[in-house]
């Protein structure tokens, strides 16, 4: 280069050329030779990030689409109604099928567990660099998130499976249900020996959703709870009386005390997203008419539930989105629009005990847990006999965790899905189908496969 | 290529500009240069044919030149006029001439590089161009609206009739489906920006979300911040043949501009007045309802109907007279070594409902300087300021909260106009649309400043070479205000838990470009003359958007923090860009002119930031009317021509980036991963087109026709791909796919009378594309659109991509026709007796077809004009499936006439004496008719603004509007 220069400029004359050679030097050294990599300037990388954003976004991201989670799963078991003006499919496709395995009643809370999972992923990923007691903690907290999630899931698709590789690859095969509950309980087990060696404290902290929770120590407490249901519906009685020991079950306690989604209207945050004014002309989520009907005078949790606005003339039981359904019965379990939401609660832990201890033989142990609860709800004590014990404690728990995700399950897991009323809709009426299990959502799976 | 090549390259060619060099004696030759009416030509070119000799007339007409022995042929060239070779006969010393006008543009100079041009009697390409003469000879808004049925290929369509513009600018067809689709706009050197930014009024109308994700805030392009009357010529590079010197942004062709300069001479002082009025070019109509009809849409109808008659509630929203104000004027000239243009521009505008309109205020001042001979710098700026009031309109899912939606579901028996003391009643559509007007605010304010400087320094010159060096920068800034604000006293807006809404929204955009070229002329003794350049261009784009969304508002109250909960929103783009080319244009004795060239460029946006993408071009051309076997008189020039190039179309700048996504709970903010997973390998999507034309001119120069087919591979093309959800991640754009464009273009020049009091002059173009999608690695899919029983786009091996698909009454998908255009033409026509010049242009498109969500809405509230025929009935009850609502899009629009009388010099003398120049009046009109069976407002529409697949969706926008203008203007 230097060789073209200096012939040039020898052969010009040069010194006319000398302003024009500092003027090109002067663009490309303006312009020339850095870099063109350009970071997100709208995001950070995940590896940039900090733990507690992490932390915080798998707490957030856990919210996502669970109201349609609580949806689907309150209409597949006959407990909720959902009148959606905007969407047909609530009951019309829930009720007589096809189940559409591209539809979003399928796809959206399935996509987000997901990526709630991804997220934890990247948490356990990271938690190495914070090293000893507190890269336990995070271990901790992530495997106890992802066992979790693959749990909703699994509720979801039951017998056809799930994923337990977190693949790009579309070929990556389903599990079935046993191994899927394997992987699960693997989560719950190894997150609780992760906390037990994670200190005295978080490095990060919970929202207010888990006050009470927030250490390693309470933390396990909440995944013994969880440890506890998955063995329940796997009908693993004795495990889950053991799990339940280290769980924050208590006859004497709050029925309400334990772990919730929170919610503000903070900037970025997001709202309960089942709250409706219970007043207003039109309210979506309704409870199924047999709510009403089986419900025993008295009972504090159905009047805490449900508002029933038969006779309100400015509100219509059956509008045209019921698609000939009706139910004049609006749920208020949220309050507000930032009203927690139970994830996991006392109340359920002592239906869980009572049932594996039933189940175990021990009918008195099953009866006090029952009666704690019934007498929580205003109600007086029964007694167990082991002809009605499962009958009742599937009553209360119908009350107890109504609209909280529970009903569909607990027939489906007793095999009773077949008692639960058809419904029929649409002109002519047709009767419903009491769908089981939702299809592999078609994402999911190969073409052709 | 690395930067050490580049040097390299350019040392070559620094020493290939040193071979051969001689001096001869000379002979001096003196002369004056006039036009037919004998007046003085100022700053025509003179060269002398074959060398590099040049020189420029001065205020007088003057000129001297030095003719080098052997050499007699001068060339006079100068724009607007035709070129003339003359022969000075031996011996003779004094030269004058007269040039003659060029009113088809038969010597127009085009732009072939990023600092050279050719004659268009060279040109290998079918490069369009629009003189300022053409450009407006009515006002337009914005600069696009100017370009409709001008050229051949150039498609415009408006996305809606409100103020400020939103326009689509297509050049041959599609090129793409998820990338970016408006051309590049040049201006003076600078690549300026054309962002359409988002206002926020989605965040009230919540059209996005139910069933689209496209943002719908149908926001207006930022080119429109432009001042047409600015312009000295436009140039278009359709596609990618002619814009390959682009490189990676040009797949969508590119728009030169090029401002006006003065010429040396008298100060010429221009200013022009013009104030009209518009009004709503064309009602839907509202159905006429009996008791009977009006009982069966509302209970208690008939009383209401009896009471309050019938209301037309278009006339009530939309039937504003706008009154239109455009002052312009503009102080040029200059010497022989200074020229200047200073405009000014003040433009307001009224719209057709009450509370609307459009605001421009520009200044521009243009420079060029000499510094002897061979140093020259040009250096042009503008500052302007436009804002827009757009109301609200289209699309909405809350509650009724736009104009359309509102005059669809509000029975016209209802009378919603405001009691004695000003209360307005409430609307059964859940708004009251005449209080909506009064109250709701969607202003959008710009600063923008534009300035480019161009250096241009002679490095030697010898009688056969020439080698310039041309520095060329500049930078676009602007900031822009949105302000939304949505009252909380309106029904809509009660209707929530946190009445009113104020949304404001900043966005900043800096745009600068630095290009270095060398230009190296060399002439050989047998008429050979190679242009060589080479050069670098970097360019940097930065962008901001910051959004704030505040609800719950106090009464009376707009500003943020008179609210009880905010959101906020911030989206930016930080883009480089670095580009080398080269380009060598041979031109054989006028017999065979040869390009060819590359461009290779890298961009942060793309996956690999330091890999250079290569866009090569070729071209040839032969003048078969230079040949000496030629000897037709009808046909005086007949050119065949071929062309070959590539360009790229870069991926969206969020493709490569896997962007974490804020989430916060409870006062904890954190990070969720995003359902877009980043593609750290995308590539550009690239097109290669090849092009065949013609061009002829014939009947003693009277006519020019000009033909082109071209044929564009696009590959590459970047699509989502649907990842399995189990990853946590959604979709990611990926290239995966390939798609055919190809086109016939015609052109029509013709004179048919010319004579001194009466001419005529008349131009037409026929332009006709088809695409295919030739190969897809994903699965079909459906774009666009609200959901498939609505009308999609179905993009699938083999088809169109601009297919329309819906549901059939049983429920199956189908087709239902095409959005692309089967042909448009553009027809336009001068004619001038005496003093009177009158000029039009019409602008038809048929076929194409528009899916008018916007009858489906007024079938659904019952106010469709048809409903108590067989046809609305059956149409309204479903017959058709989707299929009835896929309209033929086919229109016929008067887009521009004008009529205006040129005082004579003699009376301008008798009433003014010398002080003024000229003189003249006029009526002048834009979109005054339109010709069309489409049932909605105006076919050209676009829901979603500019996007390449899934225009034409109709959901009830701004009616479109006419605008007529009456014209005093005066020279100085």
């Amino acid at each position: 280069m230097t060789m073209y220069i200096r012939t040039f400029l020898n052969r010009s004359g040069g010194r006319r050329f000398l302003p024009v050679l500092l003027m090109i030097g002067t663009v490309l050294g303006w312009a020339g030779c850095d870099t063109l990599e350009v970071e997100d300037p709208n995001a950070p990388s995940p590896d940039a990030v900090s733990i507690q954003s992490l932390v915080s976004g798998v707490e957030g991201a856990m919210r996502a689409d669970m109201n349609v989670y609580l949806q689907v799963t309150g209409i597949f078991g006959r407990e909720l109604y959902y009148f959606e003006p905007a969407d047909p499919r609530y009951t019309g496709e829930l009720y007589l099928g096809p189940l559409d395995p591209g539809g979003f009643l399928l796809t959206r809370p399935w996509g987000s567990r997901y990526r709630t999972i991804r997220n934890a992923v990247i948490l356990i990923e990271r938690a190495p660099e914070v090293g000893g007691a507190g890269q336990k903690g995070i271990e901790g907290f992530a495997k106890a998130i992802i066992g979790y999630q693959l749990l909703l899931n699994l509720n979801y698709l039951d017998e056809n499976g799930i994923k337990i590789e977190f693949s790009e690859d579309i070929t990556v095969p389903f599990v079935g249900k046993a191994q899927a509950y394997a992987e699960i309980e693997r989560y719950l087990s190894e997150a609780v020996s992760d906390l037990n060696g994670a200190g005295a404290t978080f490095p990060f902290k919970l929202s207010s959703g888990f006050a009470g929770f927030d250490t390693p120590a309470t933390f396990a407490q909440f995944v013994r709870g969880l440890q506890a249901r998955t063995f329940l519906y796997q009908g693993k009685w004795s495990d889950a009386l053991t799990a339940l020991q280290g769980s924050f079950v208590n006859p004497n306690g709050s029925m309400k005390a334990g772990v919730y989604h929170s919610y503000s209207t903070g900037s970025g945050d997001r709202l309960n997203p089942i709250f409706e004014v219970p007043t207003a002309p039109s309210v979506k989520l309704r409870a199924h008419p047999d709510i009403k009907a089986n419900a025993e005078p008295g009972d504090l949790r159905y009047a805490d539930r449900v508002l029933d606005r038969t006779g309100d003339p400015g509100f219509d039981p059956s509008p045209p989105a019921a698609n000939k359904l009706s139910s004049p019965l609006v749920i208020t379990l949220s309050k507000s629009s930032t009203d927690p939401f139970p994830i996991l609660r006392n109340e359920e832990l002592l239906l869980i005990r009572a049932e594996a201890n039933f189940r175990m033989g021990s009918l008195s142990a099953a009866e006090a847990d029952v009666n704690a609860v019934r007498a929580a709800a205003g109600l007086g004590p029964v007694t167990l006999t082991s002809g009605n014990a499962l009958d009742q404690i599937l009553h209360e728990r119908m009350y107890s965790l109504l609209a909280e995700g529970h009903r569909w399950i607990d027939m489906r897991r007793t095999g009773r899905l077949g008692q639960l009323p058809k419904d029929a809709v649409g002109e002519p009426l047709q009767p419903g189908i009491v769908f089981d299990k939702w299809p592999r959502p078609i994402n999911e799976v190969p073409e052709g496969g | 290529m690395t930067y050490k090549d580049f040097l390299k390259r350019i040392g070559v060619l620094l020493l290939f500009a040193f071979i051969g060099t001689s001096t001869v004696s000379a002979q001096t030759i003196r002369g004056t240069v006039e036009d037919t009416n004998g007046e003085a030509l100022p700053g025509v070119n003179v060269s002398v044919k074959g060398t590099t000799i040049g020189t420029t007339t001065d205020v007088d007409g003057g000129y001297t030149i030095e003719l080098p022995g052997g050499e007699r042929i001068l060339v006079f060239s100068f724009v607007g006029f035709r070129t003339l070779e003359a022969t000075v006969p031996d011996g003779q010393t004094r030269f004058d001439v007269q040039l003659e006008e060029d009113v088809l543009g038969l010597d127009e100079v085009v732009v072939t590089g990023l600092a050279t041009s050719v004659k268009r009697t060279n040109l290998a390409n079918a490069v369009g161009t629009i003189s300022s003469k053409d450009l407006v000879p009515a006002p337009a808004q914005t600069l696009e609206r100017a370009l409709s049925g001008k050229i051949a290929g150039l498609t415009v369509s408006q996305n809606t009739g409100a103020p400020g513009g939103g326009i689509n600018v297509n050049l041959r067809g599609t090129s793409t489906i998820t990338g970016s689709t408006q051309p590049l706009y040049v201006i003076d050197g600078v690549i300026v920006d054309n962002t359409a930014i988002q206002s926020g009024l989605d965040l009230i109308t919540a059209a996005t979300g139910a069933g689209s994700s496209t943002p719908q805030g149908q926001p207006t392009n930022r080119i429109a911040d432009i001042n047409p009357n600015d312009i000295e010529s436009v140039e278009v590079l359709k596609g990618a043949s002619a814009a390959a010197i682009y490189g990676s942004k040009a797949s969508n062709g590119v728009v030169i501009i090029t401002t006006k300069r003065g010429a040396p001479g008298h100060t010429a002082i221009n200013v022009t007045q013009q104030v009209g009025f518009t009004h709503i070019l064309h009602k839907i109509g509202t159905r006429k309802f009996t008791p009977q009809t009006a009982e069966a849409l509302t209970t208690g109808g008939a009383d209401l109907l009896a009471r309050n008659g019938q209301l037309d509630y278009e006339d009530l929203l939309y039937g504003e007279t706008g009154l239109l104000n455009e002052t312009t004027a503009s102080v040029s000239g200059g010497d022989n070594d200074t020229r200047y243009f200073i405009s000014a521009l003040a433009q307001s505008e009224d719209g057709i409902v009450e509370n609307t309109g459009y605001d421009k205020y520009s200044g521009r001042f243009n420079l060029e300087q000499r510094f002897g001979d061979r140093l020259r710098i040009n250096v042009q700026t503008q500052m302007v300021r436009s804002e827009s009031d757009r109301s609200i309109t289209g699309n909405e899912n809350q509650g009724s909260t736009t104009l359309g939606f509102a005059y669809a579901f509000t029975p016209p028996f209802v009378d919603l106009r405001p009691d004695a003391n000003g209360n307005y009643p409430a609307g059964p559509a859940g708004s009251n649309p005449l209080h909506t007007i009064q109250l709701l605010k969607n202003n959008e304010k710009v600063n923008r400043g534009i300035a480019s400087g161009r250096l241009s320094y002679n490095l030697f010159r010898t009688q056969n070479q020439n080698l310039d060096v041309i520095v060329q920068g500049g930078g676009d800034f602007y900031s822009a205000e949105h302000k939304v604000v949505s009252p909380p006293e309106l029904q809509f807006e009660q209707a929530k838990d946190l009445p009113g809404v104020s949304i404001n929204g900043e966005t900043t955009s800096l745009n600068t470009n630095l290009n270095l070229n060398l230009v190296h002329f060399y002439a050989t003794p047998s008429n050979v003359t190679f242009n060589t350049t080479a050069g670098y261009q970097y360019e940097s784009r930065d962008w901001n958007n910051v959004l704030v969304q505040a609800q719950g508002l106090v009464v009376t109250q707009e500003n943020i923090d008179q609210a009880s909960a905010l959101n906020g929103f911030q989206t930016r783009l930080i883009q480089r860009e670095r580009g080398v080319f080269f380009q060598e244009e041979v031109n054989i004795q006028e017999k065979f002119f040869l390009t060819g060239g590359f461009r290779a460029d890298a961009s942060s946006r793309i996956g690999d930031t330091d890999k250079f993408f290569f866009y090569p071009k070729a071209s040839a051309s032969i003048r078969l009317s230079s040949f000496d076997f030629w000897t037709s008189d009808f046909f005086k020039e007949l050119k065949l021509r071929a062309a070959f190039g590539r360009t790229g179309n870069l991926p969206l700048a969020r493709a490569k980036f896997t962007s974490l996504q804020a989430e916060n709970i409870s006062g904890l903010g954190g990070v969720l991963v995003p359902t877009l997973r980043g593609n750290a390998d995308i590539d550009p999507e690239i097109t290669q087109e090849f092009e065949f034309g013609v061009d002829a001119t014939f009947w003693q120069d009277r006519a020019t026709l000009e033909l082109t087919y071209y044929t564009q591979d696009i590959s590459d093309l970047i699509l989502q791909n649907n990842l399995p959800p189990s990853s946590g991640f959604a979709n990611q754009f990926i290239n995966a796919g390939d798609m055919t464009t190809q086109g016939v273009e015609a052109g029509l020049g013709i004179t048919p009378v010319r004579t001194r009091d009466f001419s005529w002059t008349s131009r037409i173009n026929f332009f006709k594309s088809w695409s295919e999608i030739t190969s897809l690695d994903v699965d079909p899919f459906e774009i666009g659109g609200f959901a498939l029983s609505l009308g999609q786009f179905q993009i699938q091996e083999g088809e169109s991509p601009t297919t329309i698909v819906g549901l059939d009454e049983a429920g199956n998908k189908t087709q239902f026709g095409d959005e692309s255009p089967d042909f448009q033409v553009g027809f336009g026509s001068d004619i001038s007796y005496k003093n009177f010049s009158l000029s039009f242009l019409w602008d038809w498109k048929q076929g194409g077809d528009v899916i008018n969500l916007g009858r489906f809405l007024t079938d659904l509230g019952g106010v469709s004009p048809d409903l108590d025929t067989k046809a609305g009935q059956d149409r309204a009850a479903g017959v058709g499936g989707t299929g009835r609502y896929v309209e033929d899009g086919t229109y016929l629009k008067l887009r521009e006439a004008s009529l205006v009388y040129n005082v004579g010099r003699s009376k301008i003398q008798q009433w003014f004496g010398n002080r003024v120049q000229s003189l003249s009046f006029g009526v002048t009109g834009r979109n005054l008719i339109m010709i069309t069976d489409y049932s909605g407002y105006d076919p050209e529409v676009s829901q979603f603004g500019n996007l390449a697949i899934g225009r034409s969706v109709d959901v009830i926008p701004f009616p479109s509007a006419r605008f007529v203008y009456f014209k005093v203007s005066v020279g100085f």
